[in-house]
């Protein structure tokens, strides 16, 4: 353990951020957790997404739909007699499946184009989910009585928080994450090498869809009522790809800090009178502000302001110009 | 099988059309076991996009190409490379934010060998030697100097364990010297057994190198066979620095 930590300087924080976290029950009052709990389940939104969109390089604008799916299937199996525990992993399998349908055209597409497909199926599902009998319609669904318990969740959603954190540290470490940065830095190299990127992305985008359809499932438990504005809402998936941006995507640490500014923002704004209707300005306003000082994020900021990196790294020397022949 | 005749990769009339251009001509020949086969040609003559067909980058528009007597066509990328033909870029595609070992381990876990652990970390310093990058191993890609991008080219490739290695202007832009360790690795690689196809424009690399060759014109194979021939070909002579007698008629 020792042995570990002195290896990886950032996982001393990261530790005795994690034990505040569980151990916070015991002292905090119930606003401080309510926030703490939002914090969590932020960071299981940026830290999955950042299996795809940042490792793999293909950004999604469409993860709202597996927070739906999730939370959609915990609120209808819920209703049908089930205990909200046991419907999570039919959220995740659904959301799973869900992923791969959508990834197998959309994969084929490259760049902007994969990032505005995702656009759509966001929102398809979230019409489709308004227009539907089943799903309650755009007025959305209720709880059963009797599946509230919010600290069982809250250490459920903290626990789910610390797993896709380990998941997504280990598969970094392993051949597979050395496969999505092949394919986010050169898609064309990665392949000519061996790598199957249609399969490696499917596979990024159903553990990642797996992990944050669970948080959705764990939403509609703490929250007792979801509707499609609150769950399939594309301000959420423009959240959940702000918070890796802002905090550096492709690394572990990036997603937990976007996570941590977004909830304190979200707070704060939606808590202010003045500011509650204009968050997105701030957002955007952030978002402009990463790309043209710092695209590698708060990451990147620290990482230039302990001179680990010099401010702009060495030019590659320029191949060849030449026509291909 | 292939060990009796030694053909390891035959090329039967591919083609490749783009729109209204036609890359590729019904281009046919055959390349055997442990040989140096070049394809040389003018600038637009096909070359790369010869290449981009045979290890599935993009399918032909028609024709097979059979390895070890197997279809290729219809392949993905890296379904050919598991059955062990691998290519290099032209235009080198360094991962250039990774360790060059990392570019190389790539290579190494998810080409044909899909070694792991110890064995893997092996595999990459074996590359790293062999390629002369075993000093610039920690250091990331992106910085690397244009030979040592073409010899990272390489060794990548040669980390998934090729039988076929295809070679695409891995000696353009470097220096005489540069030139003449290439031409030595090439050599090298060749004599530990590999199949040598490279595309090459340096005159003197592929005359020293190639057993034998084909030259591509506007798509179409013009001439075939040992350099000392095939480079005296009138109609190469041609393709490389004009047709005098058209020169003239027109004039």
């Amino acid at each position: 353990m020792t042995a570990l930590l002195r290896r990886h300087p950032a996982l001393v924080p990261g530790v005795l951020f994690a034990a505040f976290l569980l151990l916070a029950p015991v002292f905090a009052q119930r606003g401080m957790l309510n926030d703490l709990w939002n914090m969590a389940f932020f960071v299981v939104l940026a830290s999955a997404w950042n299996l795809l969109g940042g490792f793999a390089g293909q950004v999604s604008l469409g993860y709202s739909a597996f927070v739906g799916i999730g939370a959609y299937t915990t609120v209808l199996l819920a209703n049908a007699g089930w205990s909200p525990w046991l419907t999570l992993p039919v959220g995740a399998a659904l959301a799973v499946a869900f992923s791969v349908a959508v990834g197998l055209p959309t994969f084929r597409l490259r760049g902007p184009y994969f990032t505005i497909a995702t656009i759509g199926v966001g929102e398809a599902v979230r019409v489709i989910a308004s227009g539907l009998e089943f799903t309650g319609g755009s007025s959305g669904l209720r709880m059963p009585q009797g599946t509230f318990d919010f600290n069982a969740n809250y250490y459920a959603m903290v626990g789910l928080a610390l797993l896709t954190l380990a998941l997504v540290a280990w598969l970094q470490k392993h051949a597979f994450g050395l496969a999505l940065e092949a394919i986010r830095q050169d898609i064309d190299a990665a392949e000519a090498l061996g790598v199957h990127s249609t399969q490696a992305k499917l596979t990024a985008h159903a553990i990642s869809a797996a992990l944050v359809a669970i948080g959705g499932g764990l939403f509609a438990t703490n929250f007792q009522y979801i509707s499609p504005g609150s769950v399939f809402d594309f301000r959420l998936s423009l959240t959940i790809v702000l918070m890796p941006i802002v905090g550096g995507m492709a690394t572990i640490t990036g997603p937990v800090l976007g996570a941590l500014l977004f909830s304190y923002l979200q707070i704060k704004l939606l808590a202010s009178p003045t500011l509650r209707d204009s968050y997105l300005f701030i957002y955007g306003g952030l978002l402009i502000v990463v790309m043209l000082f710092e695209p590698k994020g708060i990451v990147g900021l620290w990482e230039r302001l302990i001179g680990l990196r010099p401010r702009r790294r060495a030019q590659p020397p320029v191949g060849e110009a030449r026509r291909a022949s | 099988m292939p060990a009796e005749n030694g053909k390891i990769l035959a090329v039967s009339s591919v083609s490749k059309r783009f729109g209204g251009l036609l890359a590729l001509d019904s281009v046919s020949f055959e390349v055997q076991r442990g040989e140096i086969f070049s394809v040389i040609g003018p600038n637009g003559a096909g070359k790369t996009t010869l290449f981009s067909c045979l290890v599935g980058t993009y399918p032909p528009t028609s024709g097979s190409v059979r390895f070890r007597g197997e279809e290729l066509k219809g392949l993905r990328n890296d379904q050919v490379v598991a059955r062990g033909l691998v290519r290099t870029h032209q235009i080198v595609k360094p991962f250039r934010d990774m360790t060059v070992a990392d570019n190389i381990r790539v290579g190494v876990l998810y080409g044909r060998l899909r070694l792991r652990g110890a064995k893997a970390r092996e595999r990459v310093d074996e590359m790293l030697s062999r390629t002369q990058l075993g000093h610039r191993a920690q250091v990331k890609a992106g910085v690397l100097s244009i030979g040592e991008l073409k010899r990272l080219e390489i060794a990548r490739a040669l980390a998934t364990g090729p039988d076929v290695l295809c070679l695409d202007e891995v000696m353009g832009g470097l220096n005489p010297a540069e030139i003449q360790q290439a031409m030595v690795l090439v050599r090298a690689l060749r004599d530990s057994g590999l199949t040598i196809l490279m595309i090459e424009h340096h005159v003197h690399a592929v005359a020293g190198l190639s057993d034998r060759l084909v030259v591509l014109n506007f798509g179409k194979k013009i001439a075939e066979g040992r350099p000392g021939e095939a480079l005296r070909d009138p109609a190469v002579v041609a393709a490389y620095l004009g047709d005098e007698t058209k020169e003239e008629a027109r004039a």
